[in-house]
């Protein structure tokens, strides 16, 4: 309790912030103390990441203050944020992609120093000094558009800390990390906590956030709903507070019945770099589940049956008839659908309209003769999907970029389910999704599963896989290595042979 | 129970007021080409009416805008179609130039030795000038699709070739002779106006229904708008390219006939100013240079604008040089205004995305409304 005493370096009281019209925070208070993890929790839009743009000076509150260190600040700018030591480490790290680790780390903090020249061959030493106090094995030399997810992050985070942070935000760091990968960042954060960093930590991954933070902040619809010490919840309690409503996590699977004549068949897909002998199948309304850490392969093997990638040898078929290697179309005429892991550059045309996403992938089969598309038909499959899919938007004329997470991922997977796929592939299709539509995407599955669909998941989020999968695969260094049937899916030993 | 289903319906209809009201403010942020240039239009014509109603409301010079918009229309549409795609055209004034050459070449040859035959294979002369024109678009889809390409340097390249061509073969020289059924056509009109008029609006209403009513067209509109999401939805954008840049040869070739139809010559460097003049009016017409957005619609009225720009200016006794300077006077004032907007519109959408999640429950409902497909048209026709 004594920590607890201790004066908090950032405090915000009733924050209130309305864009036009709309109440986006609602008299929000919150405090971070040094050396303690704050989680800010919240769905998608419910004002996490408004709160997070006031503080750092972006945005501007129409009520409330801000006090660092017991001292009002009266309008806050970013450069001030800066100066009082408030760090956002943001989804996409906001690196320079061809600049070296070592460059990224120090040019910031040079820059806000106003230094007029930069010494390239100066910068190394101020770099190496923080990745040695963290104990990091970087490689400063390295571009940072040829490092992993993770090591981008470590650079974001060396370089928050060269402009002597003190209040650092990290927006969704685990997202894009693999288990171990998480493992290592939460040990960086408590190496930070010993040097009296107050951490920000913003994440929808419930059982991260409850094991590092110590204290929670909870928003929902712009209003505080929860706040307090992160021992007295649960993920349980923690999602009906989000959401305002109890969400159900437990395991919900369709039945497979008899097995049948497989729907897909893979045979001994090979492509050396990527992955080796790879052999399994998949029944009609099956949801199967592939895991594995990043770069294990997982991710290349569907890209190969959707005919991204071309396999250099094994064979595909799909109700018996063999695909063309490294066909998209082939693939997407066998009845295949791919909702893409980046689903902003590689699912949606973000500046055309919802109705447009959606018809994107079935444009052929709503037109008259090849020729002429049927409005008709098309205003039907889109209505249809709009209303099926719950899609949240004023209309299906609003550009999808206005969307948020989770009802974009809705409008990737409509355009799918508007081509009427036999099999349908999705790698991650969660991330970055707020818990109630996440259940609402898994619901869309089991449905569109029990309708004889059969589904490929690739997911990192365990519990997800063994609420949804009837059977799930690992992959490890290119190879399959692990399959559980639907009674030995456990969470536990998935995530044992995943880290293996 | 019956007053609350009462407000439900209630509220039902609001909603779907709304939900009209936003569909349609959606519309014309999208079919923003077509009310600035019919704002344009109007303003321009009435003030060059009120500054020298005795030129310019002439008949004949209102026939002759008519007839000179065509010839620069059809060749802002196809610069339209490459720029939908995210690409460009730079060779199409070379196209159309080598067109006309080749018309004109083929009829003054037969005309030597048989004028009575030269006539009648009019319509044989004209398609194989068409002809030269799509096999133009062809080398151009063949060395930005296959061979990978930019547009720009892939055009600008072709540009270079294609006009070469038509000095070294002209001598540069202008030709004289054309069929004369083509400029009979040049000269009749249906009630007043100008066949070459009707034919260029006939041209538009197909390009627009291409754009916007064909599986094609829509292709094109997305592999302009995000070409990885495009191919991730199983687009080829192999056919997508040789489609767009196929139209753009042909309607270069189509541009050319309306040159010797016009006036019976042609030459290697008729129309040089034409090449940036339909970039400017693509982009003014609302074409998004960045690609997935277009209108023919505002196309159609961007060329009239500037037709009747320049054609005042004529009637005021201004030069060609000042004419020069009020294209690029309009297209500075068209961005800075999209630019003020652009920022409002930013603005309106973080405030819908708040909204929407700020109230999601109350938005869910609202989602189950039978949507408004005509939102599906995001690009206009006619």
């Amino acid at each position: 309790m004594a920590e607890r005493n201790e004066a908090p370096v950032l405090e915000v009281r009733g924050i209130v912030k309305v864009f036009g019209g709309v109440t986006a925070l609602d008299g929000v208070s919150m405090s971070l103390l040094p050396g303690r993890v704050h989680c800010l929790a919240g769905e998608n839009g419910s004002g996490k990441s408004t709160l997070i743009k006031i503080i750092s000076g972006v945005d501007t509150p129409d009520a409330g203050e801000i006090l660092i260190d017991g001292e009002a600040m009266s309008g806050m700018t970013p450069a001030r944020a800066l100066r009082a030591g408030i760090q956002v480490i943001y989804q996409d790290f906001s690196l320079f992609p061809n600049l070296t680790v070592a460059e990224n780390i120090v040019l910031p903090a040079a820059i806000a120093s106003r230094k007029k020249l930069f010494n390239r061959a100066r910068s190394r030493p101020g770099a190496q000094r923080i990745v040695d106090e963290l104990g990091l094995t970087l490689d400063l030399d390295a571009d940072v558009e040829k490092l992993s997810v993770a090591d981008r992050q470590l650079t974001a985070i060396c370089r928050a800390l060269v402009q002597d942070a003190r209040i650092l935000f990290m927006d969704e760091p685990t997202t894009a990390l693999t288990h171990s990968e998480v493992a290592r960042l939460f040990g960086l954060v408590r190496k930070l906590q010993e040097r009296g960093v107050a951490i920000v930590f913003v994440s929808h991954k419930l059982d991260e956030v409850l094991e590092v933070s110590h204290d929670i902040t909870v928003l929902r619809s712009g209003q505080l709903v929860a706040s307090g010490d992160a021992r007295e919840y649960s993920v349980q309690s923690l999602t009906v507070a989000m959401t305002g409503r109890d969400v159900d996590t437990t395991r919900l699977v369709n039945d497979l019945g008899k097995r049948g004549a497989p729907l897909l068949e893979v045979s001994r897909l090979d492509l050396p770099g990527a992955f080796t002998d790879i052999s399994f199948d998949l029944a009609p309304g099956e949801i199967l589940g592939i895991t594995g850490l990043l770069g294990s392969g997982r991710g290349e093997i569907v890209e190969a049956l959707f005919g991204l990638l071309k396999p250099e040898s094994g064979t595909v078929t799909v109700n018996g008839a063999a695909l063309r290697p490294g066909s998209i179309r082939s693939s997407i005429s066998a009845g295949i659908g791919y909702v893409p892991e980046d689903r902003l550059t590689q699912g949606l045309f973000l500046e055309k309209s919802i109705a447009d996403n959606i018809i994107a992938g079935s444009l052929d089969s709503h037109a008259r003769g090849k020729v002429v598309l049927s409005q008709k038909r098309i205003a039907e499959t889109i209505s249809t999907l709009f209303t099926r899919l719950r899609i949240k938007a004023p209309s299906v004329a609003a550009p999808v970029r206005s969307l948020s997470g989770g009802n974009a991922q809705r409008v990737v997977l409509a355009k799918w389910l508007a081509t009427k796929p036999k099999i349908l592939i999705l790698n991650g299709p969660t991330v970055g999704v707020d818990v109630g539509s996440k259940n609402e995407i898994l619901t869309i599955l089991r449905d569109a599963a029990r309708e004889g669909m059969g589904v490929i998941m690739i997911s990192d989020d365990v519990p997800e896989l063994v609420s949804i999968c009837n059977r799930v695969l690992i992959v490890r260094r290119g190879s399959l290595v692990a399959e559980f049937d639907s009674e030995q899916i456990e969470a536990q030993r998935i995530q044992e042979v995943m880290a293996a | 129970m019956p007053i609350r289903t009462h407000q439900s319906a209630a509220g039902q209809v609001n909603s779907r007021i709304d939900n009209t009201v936003r569909t349609w403010i959606s519309h014309i942020h999208v079919d923003r080409g077509i009310g600035r240039m019919l704002v344009l239009l109007v303003i321009a014509f009435a003030l060059f009416a009120v500054l020298n109603p005795r030129v310019f409301m002439n008949p004949l010079n209102l026939q002759n805008i008519m007839v000179s918009a065509p010839e620069v229309g059809i060749l802002a549409i196809a610069m339209t179609l490459a720029m939908l795609t995210g690409g460009i055209d730079l060779s199409l004034v070379s196209i159309a130039n080598l067109t006309a050459i080749t018309i004109s070449t083929m009829y003054t040859g037969l005309v030597g030795s048989d004028p009575a035959l030269a006539e009648s294979l009019g319509g044989v002369i004209v398609l194989v000038g068409i002809a030269v024109g799509v096999l133009a678009g062809l080398i151009n889809a063949f060395l930005i699709s296959t061979v990978g390409i930019t547009p720009i340097l892939a055009t600008l390249a072709t540009m270079q070739i294609f006009n070469g061509i038509a000095i070294v073969w002209t001598g540069g020289k202008t030709l004289y002779g054309a069929p004369q059924a083509l400029s009979a056509v040049g000269k009749s009109t249906v009630a007043g106006v100008p066949v070459l008029f009707l034919l260029f609006l006939v041209v538009a209403i197909v390009i627009g229904l291409l754009v916007n009513r064909t599986p094609f067209g829509r292709k094109t509109q997305l592999q302009g708008a995000n070409p990885t999401a495009a191919r991730f939805s199983g687009i080829r954008s192999a056919s997508v390219l040789y489609g767009t840049y196929l139209t753009t040869g042909l309607l270069g070739g189509l541009a050319g006939v309306l040159f010797v139809t016009r006036n019976p010559t042609a030459s290697a460097d008729y129309g040089t100013s034409y090449v940036l003049l339909v970039i400017v009016i693509a982009v003014l017409g609302g074409t998004n240079p960045m690609g997935g957005f277009a209108t023919v619609t505002g196309v159609v009225l961007a060329t009239l604008v500037l037709q009747v720009v320049q054609s005042g200016f004529n009637a005021i006794r201004l030069s060609s040089y000042e004419y020069s300077i009020a294209q690029g006077v309009i297209l500075i004032g068209v961005m800075v205004f999209d630019q003020l907007r652009f920022r409002r519109r930013t603005r309106y959408v973080a405030s819908t995305q708040t909204r929407n999640i700020a109230s999601m429950s109350n938005v869910g409902e609202d989602a189950d409304e039978t949507p408004d497909t005509a939102g599906a048209d995001s690009v206009e026709t006619k």
